[in-house]
C-alpha cells in the first residue's frame, strides 16, 4: 500500500518528543497503535489490552499493575518485558541524566499524572504508582500518542553513555509493532514490511498484518498528495491539516474516480475564539466576551471558512459516548434565534460602555487564514477590530502558550474524555497551553470534582456545569464548529480502521489489506 | 593569475564569516523557538513548560549565544557542517550531501539546457534580426521572463493530470539508480527552470552579437569574402558571448532561488525545500550551514565564471609583473 505522509517525521521518530502526525501516521505501523492498552479497534471510545494482556488497580486508584504478555516482541527478537515498560514511564516521566547531561521528559508529562515510582514485580508484571488518584490513567495511557518506541536493551547503553538526545532512529527504529521498519530515503519514502512474529490475530485467528507492506511517500505539498492520487500513484493520502481535503478538492476527486475512491471522515478539534484575559483589554470584561459569542453566526462559519467540513458541536464530539443523548450541550446554550442573540450582543456592549466597539488582536497562521478573516469580518459588525497577527507555526507555537496576545484560536488537542481537556481548558500557571488564558480557581475546582467523580451520571453532571461555565458565563471560549478532517482512500483498500475522531489514532493499518 | 585565484579564495573567507554572524543574527532574532515546534508537532498537543525548557537545556538552546556560534564555527571547521539539526537529529553533513546533490543535479541540467539553448538562440536572433526567427525567439523569452516558473508549473501538471491522467514518480530516485525515473521526476522542473534562466541570457546574447555584428573587424572579415558562417561563428560569437558568462554568473542566484520553489510542487527533496523547511521549523543549526554553503557556491560559482571570461577575454587578464 502507498500513503502519502505528510512530511518527515520529525524528532528521530520519538514518540516522547512529539505528537506530530508526520510521526503517527508512520510510528503506528512500526510502533503498534498502543502502548500497554489501546484505544479498542471497534470503538475508539473503549480501552483493550494492547501491550499488557491486564491490569488491576488499588482501591484509591494510585497503584497501577499490569501484566505483560508473553508473546510480545521487538524486531530484533529480544521479547518486550517488564523492564521495557518501566523503563519507557521512567523516561516519560523523569527523563534521563547522566553526569551534567540531561534529557527531557516527554512532552506529554503532565497528562500522565504525577508517577511517584515504577517497579519491575517480575519478568511479566510492572506496577505504577501515582502521588494522586487517577481513575481514568487507562484513557490516558490509551492516548495513540503515547507510543512505546524505546526499546531498553538498545537505548540505555547510549543514555549511559551521556547520549542523551538518542532516538529510535539512532538504534534503528526497532519497535513491537505489525510492521517492520525497512529503510528510509530522507525527504522521499519510508518503507514498512510484515512483521511475521507479530503477536496480534484478527477476530477469525488469521495472523496480522494482512498488507505485504507500506510506503510512506513524503509529500509536503498537498496538491502533490492530491495530483498523485488522481492519477493512480498512491493507494491512500496522508493525515494532518492541509492533507484532509477541503469540499473543492473533494469534488476533483469524485469527478475523476467516482467509486474509485473513499473517504475517511474524523473529527478534528474546534474552530474556536479564545482569550486572553490575562492580558488587559475589553475582552477583560465577561460581557463583552459574551456578547461577542452571542454575535458570530456559528452557522455560516461552516461554508464560509472550513470548507464545508465542520458541524456545530460542543467540545467532545457528537458522537463520543460520554455525551450521550442526556446530555444537553452547546450549541443549544444559545438556541434563540440570530437575530435575537444579536440585539442581546449589542445590548451588553452598549452596557459594558464600547458601543463604539475596541480593537483587539487574534494569532494567526496562514493556513488557518480563512478562519482568521471569517471572524474579522463577524466581529466587525460588532465593531470590535480584530487585528490579525498572522505568523509562521514557530512563533505561534511560542505565542500560543505565551501572554503576548489578545485573542486566540487555540491548537488542536483532541481529548475522548473530559477530564483531557484541563490542558486546554485549565488556569494559565497549570496548564500554559490553555486556548483561552485564565486563573479561575472555580475551572480548578471543576476539574477536581471531575476528576474525583467515578460515577458516569456525576460526571456528566460536572462537565455540563463546566461547560456552561467555561462556554456561557464567563465564555472564556466561543466553541464555533468541529472540523471534520477528510482522508482520501482508493475503493480497493480494505479493512481500514477510520477512527470517530482523533486522526493520530489506528495508524498501525494491521487490519488492512488491498482487493485489486 | 594564481595570485588573484588565492586572493579570491582568501576573500571566501571574511565574506563567509560576515554571512554566517549575519545569518545567526537573523534566526536569532526571528520569533519562534524549535523546541515548541518539536514539541507541538502540527500544533495539536499541549506540553508543558518543564518539557520546553529541559529540551531547550538538552539541545543546548540555553548557552550563551557567543557559545552557540562558537560551537557552530567549530563544527563547520571540522568537518562536522554545523553538528545535527534539531528536529530530526540527522547530522547536517549527511543532510547537506544528500539534498545537496538533488539541487545540484537540477541546477546541472538547468544550466545545460540553458546554454545550449540560450547561446545559439541569441545567435539567431541577431544574425535573422527582425526576421520571423528573430520574433519568435523575443516572444518565448519575454514570456520565459515574464511568466513564474511555478505558475507554469502547476499548469503543466494540471494539463498532464486532466488529459492524460498522468503526473511525475512520486518517488525521487538518483540517475545511477533508476535513470528513466529519474528523468521523468527531473524533466519538467529542469525544462522550467532553464526556460526562466535562458530568457535573459538569449536576449543579452542577442544584444551583443547585433553590436559585434556592427563592428569594423566583422565588416572587414566579410570584406575578404569569409564564408558568413565562420564571421559569425569564428569571429563575433566569441566576443558576443563575454556578457553572457557575466550574466550567467549573476542569474545563478536566481536560478536556485527558482530551484526552491520547483521542489516543493515536484516533490523533490533538494536542498531548497529542506532549507525552506528547517527555517520554518527554526532549526537553526540546518539554515545556517546550508545558507553559508549557498554562499560559499555562489562565490566559487562566480570565480569560476570570471576566470571563464578572462579566457574568453584577454584584455580582462590581470596584468603581469
Amino acid at each position: 500500500m502507498i500513503l502519502a505522509n505528510r512530511g518527515d517525521p520529525p524528532a528521530g521518530f520519538d514518540t516522547l518528543r512529539t505528537s506530530s502526525i508526520a510521526l503517527h501516521h508512520v510510528a503506528g505501523s512500526i510502533f503498534g497503535p498502543g502502548n500497554l492498552v489501546r484505544r479498542c479497534r471497534a470503538n475508539v471510545y473503549l480501552i483493550c489490552p494492547d501491550l499488557a494482556e491486564r491490569w488491576v488497580v488499588n482501591p484509591g486508584f494510585t497503584e497501577w499493575t499490569f501484566t505483560i504478555r508473553d508473546d510480545v516482541l521487538w524486531h530484533d527478537g529480544t521479547p518486550f518485558t517488564a523492564e521495557d515498560a518501566k523503563f519507557w514511564f521512567e523516561l516519560a516521566q523523569f527523563g534521563a541524566e547522566a553526569g551534567e547531561r540531561i534529557r527531557a521528559p516527554a512532552y506529554f508529562k503532565g497528562e500522565l499524572g504525577d508517577i511517584e515510582r515504577v517497579e519491575v514485580l517480575a519478568n511479566d508484571r510492572v506496577r505504577v504508582t501515582l502521588a494522586e488518584r487517577s481513575v481514568h490513567f487507562m484513557d490516558i495511557l490509551a492516548n495513540p500518542r503515547l507510543k512505546i518506541a524505546h526499546p531498553s536493551h538498545l537505548m540505555e547503553p547510549h543514555l549511559r553513555k551521556g547520549e542523551m538526545s538518542v532516538s529510535p532512529m539512532d538504534v534503528g527504529l526497532v519497535g513491537t509493532g505489525p510492521f517492520v521498519f525497512l529503510d528510509y530515503d530522507r525527504g522521499t519514502r519510508i518503507r514498512v514490511r510484515p512483521w511475521d512474529r507479530y503477536w496480534e490475530r484478527n477476530e477469525n485467528g488469521t495472523s496480522l498484518p494482512r498488507l505485504g507492506g507500506i510506503d510512506f511517500i513524503i509529500m509536503p505539498d498537498p496538491i502533490a498528495m492530491d495530483v498523485a492520487f488522481r492519477t493512480g500513484r498512491l493507494d491512500g493520502g496522508a493525515r494532518g491539516q492541509g492533507h484532509y481535503l477541503t469540499v473543492e478538492r473533494k469534488r476533483g476527486y469524485d469527478r475523476e474516480l467516482r467509486d474509485e475512491v473513499v473517504y475517511g471522515e474524523m473529527e478534528g478539534g474546534m474552530f474556536r475564539l479564545a482569550f486572553n484575559t490575562l492580558k488587559e483589554g475589553p475582552w477583560q470584561d465577561p460581557d463583552v466576551r459574551r456578547a461577542m459569542s452571542l454575535w458570530i453566526d456559528k452557522d455560516s462559519a461552516i461554508a464560509a471558512s472550513l470548507g464545508g467540513y465542520a458541524w456545530t458541536a460542543p467540545s467532545l464530539g457528537p458522537s463520543n459516548p460520554f455525551k450521550g443523548t442526556r446530555f444537553i450541550n452547546w450549541p443549544r446554550f444559545d438556541g434563540e434565534p440570530l437575530e435575537q442573540k444579536r440585539a442581546e450582543a449589542q445590548r451588553l456592549m452598549a452596557s459594558a460602555g464600547y458601543v463604539d466597539g475596541f480593537e483587539m488582536g487574534h494569532l494567526c497562521r496562514p493556513r488557518l487564514l480563512p478562519q482568521c478573516e471569517y471572524l474579522q469580518a463577524q466581529l466587525s459588525g460588532l465593531n470590535v477590530d480584530l487585528k490579525l497577527q498572522i505568523v509562521d507555526s514557530a512563533e505561534w507555537n511560542r505565542g500560543r502558550v505565551s501572554l503576548d496576545y489578545d485573542s486566540q484560536e487555540g491548537a488542536l488537542t483532541h481529548s475522548l474524555i473530559p477530564e483531557g481537556a484541563e490542558s486546554v481548558f485549565g488556569i494559565y500557571s497549570e496548564n500554559p497551553d490553555s486556548y483561552a488564558k485564565h486563573e479561575d480557581p472555580q475551572i480548578d475546582d471543576l476539574f477536581r470534582r471531575l476528576k474525583s467523580a467515578t460515577i458516569d451520571g456525576d460526571r456528566v453532571v460536572v462537565w455540563r456545569e463546566l461547560e456552561h461555565y467555561i462556554y456561557v458565563e464567563q465564555s472564556y471560549i466561543v466553541p464555533i464548529a468541529e472540523i471534520i478532517q477528510v482522508v482520501p482512500y482508493r475503493s480497493y483498500v480494505k479493512g481500514l480502521v477510520i477512527p470517530p475522531e482523533d486522526g493520530h489514532t489506528h495508524t498501525d493499518f494491521a487490519t488492512v489489506w488491498l482487493e485489486r | 593569475m594564481r595570485r588573484y585565484v588565492v586572493y579570491r579564495f582568501g576573500l571566501m573567507v571574511p565574506t563567509a564569516l560576515i554571512a554566517s554572524i549575519v545569518l545567526f543574527g537573523i534566526m536569532r532574532v526571528l520569533p519562534g523557538d524549535v523546541t515548541t515546534v518539536i514539541l507541538s508537532g502540527s500544533g495539536s498537543s499541549a506540553h508543558s513548560v518543564e518539557a520546553r525548557e529541559a529540551l531547550r537545556e538538552e539541545l543546548g538552546l540555553d548557552d550563551p549565544l557567543p557559545v552557540q556560534y562558537g560551537r557552530w564555527l567549530w563544527s563547520m571547521v571540522n568537518g562536522e557542517l554545523g553538528g545535527r539539526s534539531l528536529t530530526t537529529g540527522e547530522t547536517v553533513r549527511t543532510l547537506v550531501g544528500r539534498q545537496f546533490s538533488v539541487t545540484l543535479l537540477l541546477t546541472l541540467y538547468a544550466v545545460a539546457i540553458s546554454i545550449a539553448i540560450s547561446i545559439p538562440a541569441g545567435v539567431l536572433a541577431a544574425v535573422r534580426r527582425d526576421r520571423w526567427p528573430d520574433y519568435l525567439i523575443r516572444v518565448v523569452t519575454s514570456v520565459g521572463q515574464a511568466v513564474p516558473s511555478f505558475w507554469v508549473a502547476l499548469l503543466i501538471i494540471l494539463v498532464f493530470l486532466v488529459w492524460f491522467r498522468w503526473s511525475p514518480p512520486i518517488v525521487y530516485a538518483p540517475p545511477w539508480r533508476a535513470p528513466i525515473e529519474h528523468l521523468q521526476i527531473m524533466i519538467i522542473p529542469a525544462l522550467l527552470l532553464a526556460w526562466e534562466y535562458s530568457a535573459y541570457v538569449t536576449r543579452v546574447t542577442r544584444a551583443a552579437m547585433i553590436e559585434v555584428l556592427s563592428h569594423d573587424y566583422v565588416r572587414t572579415a566579410r570584406a575578404k569574402g569569409l564564408n558568413e558562417r565562420i564571421v559569425v561563428w569564428r569571429h563575433s560569437v566569441r566576443n558576443a558571448v563575454i556578457p553572457s558568462t557575466t550574466i550567467l554568473g549573476l542569474q545563478l542566484g536566481t536560478l536556485l532561488g527558482g530551484t526552491l520553489i520547483l521542489e516543493m510542487i515536484f516533490g523533490l527533496p533538494g536542498l531548497g525545500r529542506g532549507v525552506v523547511q528547517a527555517a520554518v521549523e527554526r532549526d537553526y543549526p540546518v539554515v545556517l550551514s546550508v545558507s553559508v554553503l549557498l554562499v560559499l557556491t555562489m562565490m566559487v560559482a562566480n570565480l569560476l565564471l570570471d576566470l571563464l571570461s578572462t579566457w574568453l577575454d584577454p584584455r580582462l587578464r590581470v596584468p603581469q609583473g
